[in-house]
């Protein structure tokens, strides 16, 4: 495979049918998002697993407010030295990201320089400075989830939007302003381990076991579980499919008690999505079809997942394997290993990046499509979802008189089928676009995405008969079974108890999944992904950015998952 | 006689050995004077100086055959000419009985050593011991001969003979052409030293060899004599040591196929195979590990610079008494020495978090 990857089929200049963004038609920090031009090819593009549905014009927001807003005030701020940040590419509907490089040797110097002095003093504060802002994000999102859209006029709820717009950014500001600094202190912690030849499987070990608002989550959906099954509902749950269960427990009299438990339950948990910051997905309060799949299959395990026994073990096993890492080191040694494991507990990428999902990722953009979904209704639109296919300048004259509702219709329509369009394109989307370069430098890309010499060989080798595919050794431990291929949560019912998944990557709301799977497979991600995380309290394999598993996987395929070495071996069904 | 030093007589004992003595005694031997001063426990020996080798190729013509072969060499080019002069240059030394005198004198050496074990041809370690130039480069370490378990008055002048060709193999001409040494500058002594009854042997490095690191010590080892670990015939188990609380911190035990031990019937130290049993057993217990850790800080706290050992567990060795050294150099690594720095945030950021490397 040739090392550059065309974009030609992706060049234009129209982002959905009837839209050409004017010039600075939003703002922008270092590099505004845009379509792809054929100059884009000399850069290297990804496909972006976050969205795997592609998005909507209204979720192309995200993009340019928060995505490209986000990281490159963050990298400017703090600041990363080689790197000025995300942009993105819309390939279709789809997202393509590329870092903005810092081009000058002496910038990236100067940079190096401001960094030595926020980066200790971050790192120190972190707690009074995540404190803070989680009370601030709280405090926007109780005003937002609390707003009430009966009797507002279309200027009152235009005036919303622009609130819901300024907090989504105002959310994603915080995350990468927070994400940057950690993740660096990870990476170094993960280098002074390797200097110490650490065994890499070991390292994310050291930082399990700390509980999050996610897993609390998870908690509480067991324990409805629990309740369910108590309450006799096991019947029920077993006979309805999941999306006729809320109106088949509601005519359930003896699941009356059970269904305000849920209700409470929703009004702490439910304001979150099944994908990372996706306008189209409805939050669990709007509809709760996928907790309440959730405790369908819970019901179906038959037994308890056992929290307490899994934490005690986790942190059990963190402890063991820092007394087991700490004895092969000389005093020195451990003087610099303690050093930085305080640095990482004190401020840990790998509790954090789960705990902000609740805050940030899974929540941040539902008040944005409450306001949308308010506007619908106020106007009259034949679907709840049609402004989500309006963009925010037309959506803007909407609100404010100057254009009718019904002059966007037809646009509405056809946006719909474009973006239908492309969401069936999604499996057949090349991962990566323009040319493959041997490394990149923005950790978000490096350990979030996976972006490394795993990954790249594994695009470079792309072609090749591959029986056997590397990638991440993420959480260990060895078993073989059916896989499951799943290109969107959408599909996560399907999954059968001891299937192993295989994914682009998992985001939050996967992680009920992971209760039933056998092992976990995805094309991206590194050590401290979401998925390499939640394998870990669970306890099964899981190999990350292995780069092209989706594709050569197929569901059906038996395939070995070593998580210890990093290992996935496909045995290839036959096909009818 | 070499660069005008003054003579020291044809047989130094080890206990008589003083660092003057380098250029007469090499380097091998007078290190191990130099141990034994600062109280490591050494085997019992006595060197044959330069001037009985120098002497001897003067009075048999060898020197002068000698000097003939490597114009000839110089003249001309290529390999096979090398090996030819090497064969040459080994067997004009190898021709000649050592003069009736000279070899009185070594065989008196060799019997008041083993009068010393209240013995008679005692097994006995040959080695070479280089001088000048040679000496000092790790490039020659290892390169002349030393043979193990040398029994008998004659045996034992055949390997100081031995040692003193191997001062013309092949390797060492090409080496001394390509620097422009004459080989009267360096010439060679050579040690005749007891063997030590080894249960096991090994080499230990006083820093780590390949990080560099300064906070670790290393042993390596086997079961039986050195040879087999010193030439990487065999897997040796392989000791961590935190160097300021001298704790093991890891300890792999190898499968160690091959042994170096004492063939009666030839009278030698060889090669075979490891019997089955002993391949994965440990070869140093806790008390056995303390004791070399002991001997190579000893060393090194001696020299002021670190140093690399090769050791020998007498299978007489009581617990608490010493582990006993045949021989120690400084260590020249090419990486720099490395001690562990502090954990910095910025600077390990700075390094891994926008590198990729991982």
């Amino acid at each position: 495979m040739a090392n550059i990857v065309s974009v030609d089929e992706f060049v234009t200049k129209e982002w959905y049918p009837g839209f050409t963004p004017s010039y600075a038609q939003s703002p922008w920090c270092t590099e505004p998002i845009n379509t792809f031009r054929k100059e884009d090819e000399e850069r290297f593009w990804f496909l972006d697993f976050h969205w795997p549905r592609g998005l909507s014009p209204m979720g192309i927001l995200f993009l340019e407010d928060c995505y490209a807003w986000g990281t490159q005030t963050s990298a400017q701020s703090l600041p990363l030295p080689p790197g000025k940040g995300i942009t993105q590419r819309i390939g279709g509907t789809h997202v393509y990201a590329s870092e903005v490089p810092t081009a000058s040797e002496w910038e990236i110097g100067f940079r190096a320089m401001r960094i030595q002095k926020n980066l200790p003093v971050f790192l120190q504060n972190f707690d009074s400075i995540w404190a803070n802002r989680v009370e601030e994000l709280d405090a926007a999102l109780k005003y937002f989830e609390a707003y009430d859209f009966s009797g507002k006029s279309l200027a009152d709820i235009g005036q919303y939007l622009i609130d819901a717009r300024t907090f989504q950014k105002r959310a994603w500001e915080i995350h990468f302003e927070v994400m940057y600094p950690l993740l660096a202190n990870y990476l170094g912690f993960y280098g002074v381990c390797s200097e110490l030849r650490i065994d890499p499987g070991e390292i994310s070990k050291f930082l399990q076991g700390y509980d999050t608002k996610i897993l609390a989550c998870d908690r509480e959906l067991w324990l409805l579980t629990r309740d369910a099954r108590n309450a006799g509902l096991s019947g029920v749950f077993a006979r309805t499919e999941p999306e006729n269960l809320q109106v088949a427990l509601k005519a359930e009299s003896r699941a009356a008690n059970w269904c305000k438990k849920f209700d409470d339950f929703l009004n702490l948990y439910g304001w979150r999505t099944e994908g990372i910051s996706d306008i189209n997905l409805a939050p669990w309060v709007e509809d709760p079809t996928s907790p309440l799949g959730t405790i369908k299959t819970f019901l179906q395990k038959g037994k308890d997942h056992n929290f307490e026994a899994a934490r005690k073990a986790a942190i059990e096993e963190r402890e063991a394997s820092i007394d087991q890492a700490r004895s092969k080191l000389t005093r020195e040694e451990q003087t610099q290993f303690d050093g930085a494991l305080a640095s990482c507990q004190k401020a840990n990428f790998a509790w954090w990046n789960d705990e902000h999902n609740f805050y940030v990722d899974l929540r941040a953009s539902i008040p944005l499509r409450r306001g949308c979904l308010a506007l619908s209704s106020a106007l009259g639109a034949g679907d709840k979802e049609d402004t989500l296919y309006i963009f925010w300048p037309e959506l803007m004259s909407i609100v404010r008189g100057q254009k009718k509702f019904a002059e966007f219709r037809g646009l509405v329509r056809d946006r719909r089928q474009y973006y239908h369009h492309w969401m069936e394109r999604r499996p057949s989307m090349p991962k990566v676009l323009g040319t493959i370069p041997d490394a990149v430098t923005d950790p978000i890309l490096i350990e979030i995405f996976g972006m490394h010499h795993h990954f790249f060989n594994a695009i470079k080798s792309k072609g090749k008969d591959v029986t056997t595919l590397t990638g991440v050794a993420a959480s260990a431990g060895k078993v073989k079974g059916k896989a499951r291929v799943l290109h969107s949560a959408g599909e996560l019912h399907r999954i059968q108890p001891g299937e192993i998944l295989v994914c682009e990557a998992t985001s939050p709301n996967w992680t009920p999944a992971f209760a039933k799977i056998a092992a976990c497979v995805c094309d991206g991600g590194g050590t401290l992904t979401h998925a390499s995380i939640i394998s870990r309290e669970y306890r099964i394999p899981c190999v990350v950015g292995v780069g092209l598993a989706t594709q050569a996987i197929a569901t059906g395929d038996e395939v070995e998952v070593d998580g210890t070495a990093g290992r996935v071996v496909v045995f290839k069904a036959a096909r009818a | 006689m070499t660069s005008g030093n003054p003579s020291v007589g044809e047989i130094v004992w080890i206990d008589d050995l003083s660092d003057g003595a380098l250029a007469h005694a090499g380097a091998k031997m007078a290190r191990l004077g130099g141990l034994r001063r600062h109280g490591v426990q050494v085997p019992d020996g006595f060197v044959i100086t330069t001037d009985v080798f120098l002497d001897f190729l003067d009075r048999t013509g060898a020197g002068a055959t000698i000097d003939e072969i490597l114009r000839r060499v110089r003249a001309s080019e290529g390999l096979e000419a090398l090996q030819t002069a090497a064969r040459a240059a080994r067997a004009a030394i190898e021709l000649h009985p050592i003069a009736p005198r000279v070899a009185d004198t070594i065989v008196d050496a060799y019997e008041e050593l083993s009068f010393r074990r209240r013995d008679l041809n005692i097994p006995v370690a040959v080695r070479s011991s280089a001088t000048g130039e040679d000496a000092s480069d790790a490039s020659f370490a290892g390169l002349f001969d030393t043979y193990l378990g040398v029994t008998g008055w004659q045996r034992v002048l055949d390997a100081v003979r031995s040692c003193w060709s191997s001062l013309f193999t092949e390797r060492a001409i090409d080496y001394r052409l390509q620097k422009g040494f004459d080989y009267r500058a360096s010439p060679m002594a050579v040690g005749v030293i007891e063997l030590v009854r080894a249960l096991a042997s090994g080499v230990a490095f006083s820093i780590h060899p390949v990080s560099g690191s300064v906070d670790r010590m290393v042993i390596e080892g086997s079961w039986g004599w050195g040879e087999a670990v010193v030439q990487g015939l065999v897997q040796p188990d392989h000791i961590e040591i935190g160097k300021s609380d001298r704790r093991v911190l890891e300890y792999q035990v190898a499968n160690k196929r091959v042994v170096s031990c004492f063939d009666y019937a030839r009278g030698l130290v060889v090669e075979q195979e490891m019997p089955k049993r002993l391949r994965t057993e440990r070869m140093l217990d806790e008390e056995q590990t303390g004791a070399v850790i002991n001997a190579v800080l000893t060393i090194e706290a001696c020299y002021g610079y670190p140093v690399d050992v090769e050791w020998v567990l007498d299978r007489h060795r009581r617990p608490g008494e010493p582990i006993t050294i045949v021989q120690t150099r400084p260590i020249t690594v090419k990486s720099a020495l490395k001690s562990t720095p502090q954990w910095d945030p910025v600077a390990y950021a700075a390094k891994y978090a926008f590198s990729g490397k991982k």
